[in-house]
């Protein structure tokens, strides 16, 4: 159980790049009425920034 | 292990047993060049009248109640504030603003509990006292075993480079240590979550694994809430109430309570490692740190009588040659 967990806490900064991030950038720019680019989706568009930005701080261990 | 350790020692400091724990009891209060003037029977009668002051101010002699109770109450607050903001009474803006505050705050309670301040082991009160501090850390995303864990730690080792967990908020300036605090929330190996996972190694008790695996269940439990909230259409929500809070109350805590009574994380000894000194927020403002020297000298002080202890042990301390300065 514990090898599972270390595990998923080594992706999730992955895992919260899709489960938080990306929904969280939809919902904000819905919130301000704005459109996603190249006629994306606003969720298709937080993916796109949440996804790699979490596997991002995966590769390097800090989000920035 | 050659001391004492955890809430024996901790909380043994300044009873009938202190003089057996304490390590370096005849020791200078400050290691510093000259001599203090102070021969080994004038500091051990100095070290007695500062715990028969102590004493008057302990937990056991004053009432810690309004502590669960505040407690209890901000955290019911703080649970509702998600069907409140769901449901648009809450706005959001001041959801996050007490959400911040309530995180902040639920760490100073919850220290109280850590040092069994709110009920000791085998009293009626203990279950309040474990209450508190597992509700209480809730917001912060933290199991209170290890919260409770790494604190008694630092007392332990207060200010080591290596030993102490809060060595880590170590840095020149108060905007440095905020940004040190983000640094610290990092996940990769010089974070704060490698740190404590080192420190539960190198501990290697049951207790230690405990708090580990506690950690790990309170974070997969919080981030699968955020991430339901989130994907149930209320990711904003879940970010203004719960995760903005979060960090922010995380770089109070790091700033100002860890921060801002150790700086410069110099003296490692019982009287140096930290210091009376004048937050820039006021008394209030930074939740009682300004006496922080009385708590790591007598942990079982709670917060709100550490000021009123201070005034009294002060000429005491003074005679030992620590600074009572209040810089």
């Amino acid at each position: 159980m514990q090898a599972v967990l270390k595990k998923l806490f080594y992706v999730m900064p992955l895992l919260f790049g899709i489960g938080f991030i990306a929904p969280l950038i939809a919902q904000t720019m819905a919130y301000w009425d704005i459109a996603a680019p190249y006629g994306m989706s606003r969720l298709a568009f937080g993916l796109a920034i949440g996804a790699p930005w979490g596997l991002y701080a995966v590769w390097r261990g800090r989000w920035l | 292990m050659d001391e004492p350790f955890g809430e024996t020692h901790v909380l043994a400091r300044g009873n009938a047993a202190a003089d057996a724990l304490a390590p370096q009891r005849d020791a200078r209060a400050i290691p510093l060049g000259g001599p203090d003037g102070l021969d080994r029977h004038v500091r051990r009668d100095l070290r007695r009248q500062e715990s028969a002051i102590a004493l008057r101010y302990a937990a056991h002699a004053t009432a810690t109640w309004p502590y669960t109770a505040v407690a209890l109450a901000c955290f019911a607050a703080w649970l509702s504030f998600f069907p409140l903001a769901v449901a648009g009474i809450l706005p959001l803006w001041l959801g996050c603003a007490l959400g911040s505050v309530f995180v902040a705050g639920g760490y100073v309670v919850a220290h109280e509990a850590m040092h069994s301040n709110l009920g000791q082991e085998g009293t009626p009160q203990r279950f309040w006292n474990e209450l508190t501090g597992n509700l209480s850390t809730i917001p912060l995303m933290l199991p209170f075993s290890m919260v409770k864990l790494m604190h008694l730690l630092h007392h332990r080792h207060p200010n080591d480079p290596y030993r102490d967990p809060d060595a880590i908020h170590a840095a020149p300036n108060v905007a440095m240590a905020v940004v040190q605090s983000w640094l610290n929330r990092q996940p990769g190996k010089g974070g704060t979550a490698a740190r404590w996972r080192r420190h539960c190694a190198e501990l290697g008790t049951a207790e230690a694994k405990r708090a580990l695996a506690e950690l790990m269940i309170a974070q997969v439990l919080s981030l699968a809430f955020l991430f339901a909230m989130a994907w149930s259409g209320y990711a904003i929500e879940a970010a203004l109430l719960w995760w903005l809070p979060r960090h922010i109350g995380l770089s109070y805590i790091h700033a100002v309570l860890s921060w801002a009574p150790h700086h410069p994380h110099g003296g490692t000894g019982r009287y140096d490692s930290t210091a009376i000194i004048r937050h820039k927020l006021g008394l209030w403002g930074s939740m009682g740190i300004d006496y922080h020297l009385i708590h790591h000298l007598y942990p079982f002080i709670p917060v709100h009588a550490t000021g009123a202890a201070y005034r009294e042990l002060k000429p005491l301390l003074a005679q030992r040659g620590v600074d009572v300065s209040a810089r």
